[in-house]
């Protein structure tokens, strides 16, 4: 049972409605299109509805619009906030120029924040840990076995240089080691959305129709 | 004729589908038999996690940072259940965010829940929502507690600083949008005494493995197989149960059927073009 939907009316009338949906969603496998289509716009209003009121609700009234009003003064780093929402919220009808300037913003400082991240957390804790240390010998036969699979994977991506007999065969071995890898991620997936399948049919079951509870 | 054919190849299509949902029922239904164990018989990641939980001191608190996707949250659900329980059974505060709007929705729902089933209200604090994704993780570093909060643990966090360093641990529930990754990347890097858990979908494995065995994630639930054995481990025949173990073999024997099926089919037009070409000799 998934819990997140209580027995009182609101919850009971909360469930036949997913329950209709979810049957709605399966009846795509049997070559229903147009009620499904409507169960995607339904989707796409929802989830659209749920961010501006979230948008609103939880960022811009209390982390923009109630300190400017109480306390103005106290936050100036909050005013140059003021005419970039503006510009957002008005991208469709503003000059690109202008319209460019938050957007510009919002890339640049994720993009800033992601590249950071990722050498200081990522690249050089990764190579660090990918040194092998003397050690005992099964360490060392898995650390080798790591950087062989690793420089052989690297290899396979060599485009456009010439090559000889030796790394065209290693490119090949690199080629079956990513694929091997590629299928043993879809493996994992294969997994997952069976979970997710199986939890849908389990909620027709258990939480809608009540039968084996 | 060409109709007929494509009628008859959907009505196949059709037949199989329905056969797999009726399938996945009836295993649903009838319960897994006695030999056929969900649960992964290798204890690591379920002892890792354990033991990054019992480093929590009595009345500690632990910041949720509830971001899974919709999509892929039933999977993981009953795992995330499991360990709130376990914390909250160990007398540990939790303070719930999320940096993504699919996650606040999740998380609002699973507060309700845990009003709902009557967890006082003391031990767990709402920290709402907070955009910006990997700089808002920044952010929180020096600040996380929000002035609209109130309450004792508020309180609490606001002595010790009000950012990340007020917490003992760091329950990541991750979703593809904002995973623990970003975690290590923002957070790992500021805040090096903050102890990181995660549990995430399968998907996510291949990705987060490394981080665990490079000890930058403390612990990690990362498939269906480990979650099962923690909420076996903390609360053996309760509440938060995996899928079925018999619905999921169902499942992955029809998956292997229909790779035989295109498998075969593409031998047979190998054969076919094979005996074509020698023909033509």
């Amino acid at each position: 049972m998934n819990g997140l939907l209580s027995s009182d009316p609101a919850g009971v009338a909360g469930t036949w409605v997913a329950a209709l949906l979810t049957i709605v969603v399966f009846g795509r496998l049997l070559g229903e299109r147009r009620v499904f289509g409507l169960a995607q716009y339904l989707l796409a209003g929802l989830a659209t509805g749920y961010l501006l009121v979230l948008a609103v609700r939880e960022v811009l009234v209390p982390r923009l619009v109630e300190p400017l009003l109480h306390n103005a003064g106290a936050r100036p780093a909050l005013w140059p906030a003021v005419p970039l929402v503006l510009a957002l919220a008005g991208a469709a009808y503003l000059p690109r120029r202008v319209a460019g300037v938050p957007v510009a913003i919002l890339v640049g400082g994720i993009a800033a924040f992601a590249l950071g991240g990722a050498v200081v957390g990522t690249v050089l804790p990764q190579l660090a840990g990918a040194i092998v240390a003397p050690g005992r010998p099964a360490t060392v036969v898995n650390g080798l076995i790591a950087l062989l699979i690793s420089a052989l994977v690297l290899v396979s991506f060599l485009h456009g240089v010439p090559r000889r007999r030796v790394t065209v065969g290693a490119a090949a071995a690199g080629r079956w080691l990513v694929i091997g890898g590629l299928g043993a991620w879809l493996g994992y997936l294969l997994v997952s959305r069976l979970a997710l399948l199986v939890d849908r049919v389990g909620f027709l079951l258990f939480d809608w129709l009540g039968i084996g509870r | 004729m060409s109709n007929d054919r494509s009628w008859r190849a959907r009505s196949r299509g059709w037949l199989a589908a329905i056969a797999l949902l009726a399938a996945l029922a009836g295993a649903l239904l009838v319960g897994s038999p006695a030999g056929l164990q969900l649960p992964n018989p290798d204890h690591s990641a379920v002892s890792q996690l354990r033991s990054a939980i019992a480093g929590i001191p009595a009345n500690g608190t632990v910041l949720v940072a509830f971001d899974p996707d919709i999509g892929t949250y039933p999977e993981i659900r009953f795992a995330v259940r499991a360990v709130i329980d376990d914390l909250i059974s160990r007398r540990a505060r939790l303070a719930i965010v999320s940096y993504t709007p699919e996650g606040r929705a999740l998380a609002l729902a699973e507060i309700a829940r845990l009003v709902d089933g009557g967890t006082p209200a003391g031990r767990v604090l709402d920290l709402g929502f907070r955009t910006g994704a990997e700089a808002a993780l920044v952010t929180s570093v020096a600040s996380i507690v929000p002035d609209s909060a109130s309450g004792a643990l508020a309180d609490a966090l606001r002595s010790r600083g009000g950012g990340l360093r007020a917490f003992d641990l760091a329950l990541i529930v991750a979703g593809v949008d904002l995973g623990p990754r970003s975690w290590v990347e923002q957070v790992g890097t500021r805040v090096p005494g903050l102890p990181l858990v995660a549990v995430a979908p399968t998907s996510l494995r291949p990705e987060l493995e490394p981080y665990r065995a490079s000890g930058q994630l403390d612990g990690l639930l990362g498939t269906l197989r480990d979650d099962a054995a923690y909420a076996a481990s903390v609360e053996p025949g309760g509440a938060h149960r995996p899928p079925a173990s018999l619905a999921i073999l169902v499942g992955m024997l029809a998956a292997l059927a229909v790779l035989l099926q295109v498998g075969s089919r593409n031998i047979q037009a190998r054969v076919r073009r094979a005996f074509d070409r020698r023909e033509r000799w």
